[in-house]
């Protein structure tokens, strides 16, 4: 009988970020996390001094704490988790 | 060394000190040249030009305008970007200190400063070099002080090259211009030592 690990395969999440540093960058510092294979920041809404931008991931091994540092670190706020997909994988023997 | 460079690079790009680090470049650039003009065309036209005392005024000079100029860049630096990361903090509804933007703040503070310390200084102590080498006996302190005038013509016209190559307009024009108020001082400090 095999044991199964699960593996965050999908993440959408709505996150807050000042205009500075662009999406662009922060599409490019989450692409480098573990385990993350696509990265998908779309603009939501903006404001004067924020913009509102939803991020989709796909992965194989997605860390979901690594990816909400990641956006920390630039200065955003993760609102809300919006779509997660997780599958499960057997431990090898 | 190269990733260092990157993040330097970043921070500077997200503070956005690139237009107010050619400010203060030139203006503070601009400052140490026309005050060693002013020690040298001064000292020249009242009749006592003593090397040692063009390069002791001229030095002294030096150290204060690069003093002054760091300290008080980073402390209104300092000010102004705090206030800066308060508004994101109040916009986020968020503690953003430890973020990249906090990290920015500091970066730009310190490299700002830097910029308004080191500018004047480097554009006053190439003019003095000319005493050194008539200290050395090189030279005649009456050459001294000519060559020590046209080095200020020329870090001034570089500075109007400089600023005509920023506002996209005519290098030469913007140099020339330099050099035309370069003269205007150099007249006026003739005319209080000649007095």
């Amino acid at each position: 009988m095999t044991g199964h690990d699960p593996q965050v395969k999908r993440l959408v999440l709505d996150v807050l970020k000042p205009h500075d540093p662009p999406m662009y960058e922060l599409a490019t510092k989450l692409a480098l996390c573990h385990g993350v294979d696509d990265v998908n920041v779309t603009l939501a809404e903006i404001d004067q001094d924020t913009e509102s931008v939803k991020i989709s991931i796909d992965g194989t091994d997605i860390d979901i704490e690594t990816v909400r540092k990641c956006v920390e670190d630039i200065g955003a706020s993760v609102h809300s988790f919006d779509e997660v997909k997780v599958a499960r994988r057997p431990h090898p023997k | 060394m190269l990733e260092s460079l990157r993040k330097l690079r970043g921070y500077l790009k997200i503070s956005g000190v690139a237009s107010i680090s050619r400010r203060y470049f030139v203006l503070n650039s601009f400052d140490g040249a026309i005050t060693i003009l002013g020690v040298v065309v001064g000292a020249y036209s009242s009749g006592a030009v003593d090397s040692r005392i063009v390069i002791g005024a001229g030095l002294g000079a030096t150290v204060a305008m690069g003093t002054s100029g760091f300290s008080g860049a980073y402390l209104t630096e300092r000010a102004e970007r705090r206030r800066r990361l308060h508004s994101i903090k109040k916009a986020m509804l968020a503690d953003v200190s430890k973020s990249v933007h906090g990290r920015a703040m500091k970066v730009a503070t310190l490299w700002v400063a830097l910029v308004d310390g080191i500018s004047p200084m480097l554009a006053a102590v190439v003019p003095i070099i000319p005493f050194f080498l008539n200290l050395a006996g090189f030279i005649s302190v009456d050459k001294a002080v000519w060559y020590s005038i046209v080095s200020i013509m020329c870090i001034l016209f570089l500075l109007g090259v400089f600023l005509g190559r920023i506002s996209k307009e005519s290098m030469l024009r913007s140099g020339g211009r330099m050099i035309v108020v370069g003269m205007a001082a150099a007249l006026l400090s003739w005319l209080i030592g000649w007095l």
